[in-house]
């Protein structure tokens, strides 16, 4: 069974009757294995987060239909075993963030035995035992980003939703966004994440969807879209004479040039050698020789080009 | 499903945070200490500039109690609704298995514990004043503060309904009319039974069936003449505002449902 399943989600916004209707999403299908950590990425304004709200119930679809396991996420129940930190940190701001976290385990029916020492527990795991009295309005943006995601994980949730996780931390915060999303993983839970930030995602996703304009233009495993269209190498060197960076130029499936510096990207090894060979010759020197990878930016760049975006 | 059980303890744990963020915005000092001020500045001002009356003294501090009493439930409950949309605080909390209406419920509750606090400090307020003044003080008075409170509890069940679909400002515009046109119905229907035309008479006596009759909730007249009212007249007073708090609650708890939160 799937985790997260979204079949030919719209939502289109009216801002007003006389105002042109904006189509936020145009028909997305998705699904997410259980167990799995699933990006869900696309540049700005691509329906992302319109996506998630429809999926935790705060906005409803103009048209298709959206599971949380095997139910629809019309029904509050579909909700019980979902945890949901939403994009920005909006709190009440005059709970401590002791008060916060038990205020929400007792919205989801925590009985109050347990509920202390859970909230105990999360406090320590996201490193907020010290400030748990202090209330949110005095948090940093870390520490409220840290207290969302203890609250979205009190009840236990076997899937955990996470709008933009990692915006507006620095690399530190990242870091410890992505260890933790690793880590529920490991304790069996589906991790539905979104983000811009794409070397983020690269670095922990199993699967992926890229979306663009409101429409899910690639999915799949990380390692099979990213493997496609792979092999040959990237070459680059230094102190190359203008008349040999042209010939490797032609010769390359891919290259560029910056002050001293080429890279050429080659499609097959014997083309590498006979490069290499020139280059030796030529009295340059070779600063790497690396299997030609595509990264996630390149993909995604690639794919809203294709859709006319940016 | 949730058990009665499950859903009533969630609309307490939001009725419960409602309050604490009245008290802990320092919101309900604030209006408190106003609220007090003005009743006792106007039993002083009713003294200075029309003698010394007990019925007078009743009837200014009644009046300030239901006007300020109004003024705060109409703001407040719109001002505490509105921010939970605007600050984005709703989706958390609406993410979580609940119904939307337990959200409203919640909220309803709470600010009718805000509204319970201020009253009573303001009725023991102007209690205060009248035994200082050596005014008598009447079971009716405790009629009346009763019913200014069931009249409290009714605007803020306006005031949410309003608040489902529109703009804070404008459904405080909208509760602000409703309130005005709530106390002036039997006016109204008194100058529409009197007209020519029929269709005035028939508009006139249509809002007077429909619209809130706040003063039907208003003991203020009979409790300044020292009066105490039959216990049958408060107790349907009572239940109409009952009924009409639940219908325009079961009205917003349906508009809420199909509310988009962006
Ligand atoms: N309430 C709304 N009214 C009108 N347009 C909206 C509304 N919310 C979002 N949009 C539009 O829908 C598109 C998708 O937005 P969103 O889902 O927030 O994108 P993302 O999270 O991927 O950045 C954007 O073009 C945005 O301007
Ligand atoms: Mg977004």
């Amino acid at each position: 069974m799937s985790a997260i399943r979204l079949r030919g989600l719209s939502k289109t916004f009216r801002k007003g009757f006389w105002m042109k209707p904006m189509h936020a999403l145009r028909g997305v299908d998705l699904s997410v294995r259980e167990g799995e950590i699933f990006g869900f990425l696309g540049p700005n304004g691509a329906g992302k987060t319109t996506t998630i709200k429809i999926l935790t119930g705060l906005i409803h679809p103009s048209a298709g239909e959206a599971w949380i396991g095997d139910l629809p996420v019309e029904v509050p129940e579909s909700r019980k075993k979902l945890g949901f930190l939403p994009e920005g940190t909006f709190f009440h701001d005059h709970l401590t963030g002791l008060e916060f976290c038990e205020m929400h385990a007792r919205l989801l029916g925590i009985p109050r035995a347990e509920r202390r020492d859970r909230i105990r527990d999360l406090m320590v795991r996201v490193g907020l035992a010290d400030s748990e009295a202090k209330q949110i309005r005095h948090y940093s943006k870390g520490m409220r980003q840290r207290v969302g995601l203890a609250q979205a994980l009190l009840g236990d949730p076997e899937v955990v939703i996470l709008d933009e996780p990692m915006s507006g931390l620095d690399p530190v915060g990242r870091r410890e966004v992505r260890d933790l999303i690793l880590e529920l993983r490991e304790q069996g839970r589906t991790v539905f994440f979104s983000s811009h930030v794409l070397a983020d995602a690269e670095m922990i996703c199993d699967q992926v969807a890229v979306i663009v304009a409101g429409r899910v233009v690639e999915t799949g495993y990380l390692a099979d879209l990213l493997g496609r269209q792979m092999g040959g190498v990237e070459l680059v060197v230094e102190g190359l004479s203008e008349e040999r960076w042209q010939e490797l130029s032609r010769a390359s499936r891919r290259s560029v040039g910056h002050g001293m510096r080429h890279l050429f990207e080659f499609s097959d090894e014997d083309t590498v050698e006979k490069a290499l060979d020139e280059v030796r010759r030529d009295g340059g020197r070779i600063v790497s020789l690396v299997p030609a990878r595509r990264s996630l930016e390149d993909l995604v760049v690639e794919r809203s080009r294709s859709v006319g975006m940016r | 499903m949730s058990s009665l059980l499950q859903i009533l303890n969630r609309i307490m744990v939001l009725a419960q945070n409602t309050l604490r963020e009245a008290v802990r915005n320092r919101l309900l000092y604030n209006l408190l200490f106003f609220a007090v001020l003005m009743i006792v500045s106007s039993i002083l001002l009713a003294e200075l500039h029309l003698g010394h009356s007990d019925r007078i003294y009743r009837d200014v501090g009644l009046s300030a109690i239901a006007g300020f009493g109004s003024l705060i439930a109409i703001f407040v409950g719109i001002g505490l609704l509105s921010r939970e949309i605007d600050q984005k605080t709703v989706y958390i909390v609406l993410s979580k298995p609940i119904g939307r209406w337990e959200f409203l419920a919640g909220k309803f509750v709470g600010l009718a514990g805000v509204l319970m606090v201020q009253v009573v400090a303001m009725g023991a307020c102007f209690l205060g004043v009248l035994w200082l003044q050596g005014a008598e003080i009447t079971g009716g008075l405790f009629q009346a503060i009763g019913l200014i409170y069931t009249e409290l509890v009714l605007l803020t069940a306006l005031a949410l309904f309003f608040s489902t679909f529109t703009t804070s400002y404008l459904a405080g515009m909208f509760t602000l009319a409703f309130w005005v046109v709530g106390h002036l119905l039997m006016d109204l229907r008194t100058f529409g039974a009197h007209s020519e035309v029929e269709s005035l008479r028939l508009l006139t006596e249509s809002l007077y069936w429909t619209l809130p009759n706040l003063d039907r909730l208003d003991l203020k007249a009979e409790a300044a003449a020292g009066l105490t009212s039959q216990g049958v007249h408060v107790v349907t007073a009572l239940a109409y505002a009952a009924c009409y708090s639940l219908g325009l609650l079961l009205a917003a708890a349906s508009l809420f449902r199909r509310r988009d939160f962006h």
